[in-house]
């Protein structure tokens, strides 16, 4: 039987009538459009589906849609300001830290969560960060040094 | 992509409204805690409940108290928060260390202490530490809350003595004596997102700063169906002064005294001879902390 849940998504309000077997991760997707979300392995392993719940990063897969009613949800789509992107996004692009991007949102989540609670990360604290994120790409160092560059741009 | 099977959800407000809709629906419903374990079997299909309670709802069950001489720890406690909390890091350091290395940071700010027990994995991380400190869990049913010891509660892989209609609210760990130190040690080919090839925690008290050992835990991790103690190698600390040559001797013996399987993260004979690594590691790890206390 669908349940009626109320979620803040991107700082929006919105009520939205699910089935209780319905992950976070389908519901912004496919209920509220938000692709910037990508599943992955959908079993928690590659921390692509990763969205800030309550300001934690969490795998979007392996939650219930019902269990967070009442939740503030950030996704990549509400990571800009408007036209301008946030430092992290920035980084990411002027350091070629995005090569086929499937795992840039979740890269891009762990990192400013990261950030927001220590503005001066040395490099085994970000390894740590982002080690439930992973790039099949590998560019992981691209990536590392972007958010260093992330962290020096906040600063200013 | 990996789907959910339908199921039905329901939210108690507290303890005593899920412990009835457990035992009315019986072995049909299953608890919900952080789903980071439940919900990987149940898109895998090995597990299709009908019924899913969820506990994260209700007051009281991610708490973390003092509690007469002891702290008691909610079930629903999110693993993160026993990597933070400042009351944790200093009173039960080998637990933080524990959850620290436990899957990714993305799923400790999800998965719970109590899922962590009670899905009885051999190779959870959880378990050693609590178990080298002498943890119990309290069990809650309908009719009756019983407390019972962690070195009771495990029967083999995926298998614990909780009864249907029973939920796991609580963890309890009475303060340590002092000169008391411990350590875990996971062994891991990479440093997340990682199922231990072996794992120890070792737990020691002294009877004084420079005194002989009074007490001492050693238990060994994903090399049996369940956490288990060295028993001999535990008696052989017990009584003497603490030196490496006694711990040398101990690790020999508790590397005989597993029995791992050949899998794909390591082979039997190279699970026992960790296990001996281990064990000394994690003792002088323990001693340097037990002289500081």
């Amino acid at each position: 039987m669908k349940r009626l849940i109320t979620l803040v998504v991107n700082k929006k309000a919105c009520e939205i009538a699910v089935e209780p077997n319905r992950t976070l991760a389908q519901v912004l997707r496919e209920d509220l459009g938000l692709l910037g979300t990508k599943v992955g392995c959908g079993i928690g392993d590659c921390g692509a589906c990763t969205v800030v719940l309550d300001g934690r990063p969490v795998n979007s897969c392996l939650v219930l849609a019902v269990q967070v009613n009442g939740s503030e949800i950030t996704t990549i789509e509400g990571v800009a300001d408007g036209q301008d992107l946030h430092p992290v996004q920035q980084a990411f692009i002027e350091h070629g830290a995005i090569q086929c991007g499937f795992c840039t949102s979740g890269m891009i989540l762990s990192a400013k969560t990261l950030l927001e609670k220590n503005s001066d990360p040395a490099e085994p604290e970000i390894r740590a960060a982002l080690s439930g994120n992973l790039c099949r790409c590998t560019g992981y160092q691209k990536i590392v040094e972007a958010v260093h560059l992330a962290a020096e741009m906040m600063k200013k | 992509m990996h789907l959910l099977p339908r199921f039905d959800y329901y939210e108690p407000r507290d303890i005593a409204e899920a412990c009835k809709l457990l035992s009315h629906f019986k072995t049909s419903a299953r608890v919900i805690a952080g789903g980071t374990d439940i919900l990987v079997n149940m898109k895998k299909g090995l597990i299709s409940p009908e019924y899913l309670v969820g506990i994260g709802k209700i007051p009281g069950l991610s708490e973390v108290e003092p509690q007469n001489g002891g702290i008691s720890i909610g079930a629903h406690l999110i693993i993160e928060k026993l990597v933070e909390f400042d009351l944790i890091r200093k009173k039960l350091p080998m637990l933080s260390k524990a959850a620290s290395v436990l899957g990714s940071p993305l799923v400790r700010n999800r998965a719970t202490i109590g899922g962590n027990i009670v899905n009885a994995r051999p190779a959870a991380d959880l378990p050693p530490p609590l178990i080298a400190m002498g943890a119990r869990v309290k069990l809650r049913s309908k009719r009756q809350e019983r407390e019972i010891s962690l070195d009771k509660f495990f029967k083999g892989p995926g298998e614990t003595v909780i009864k249907p209609g029973e939920i796991l609210t609580q963890i309890v760990i009475d303060d340590l004596p002092p000169f008391t130190g411990g350590d875990y040690i996971k062994l891991m080919h990479r440093r997340s997102l990682e199922i231990a090839i072996v794992a120890v925690a070792s737990r020691i008290t002294l009877d004084g700063p420079d005194g002989a050992i009074r007490d001492a835990k050693i238990v060994l991790s994903s090399v049996a169906p369940r956490a288990v103690h060295a028993v001999r190698a535990e008696k052989a600390l017990i009584g003497e002064k603490p030196t490496e040559k006694l711990f040398e001797h101990a690790a020999n013996i508790a590397s005989t005294e597993c029995k791992p399987i050949d899998d794909i993260r390591g082979g039997a004979q190279y699970r026992c001879a960790m296990v001996g690594v281990l064990v000394k590691r994690t003792l002088l790890n323990a001693l340097n902390e037990a002289k500081g206390k």
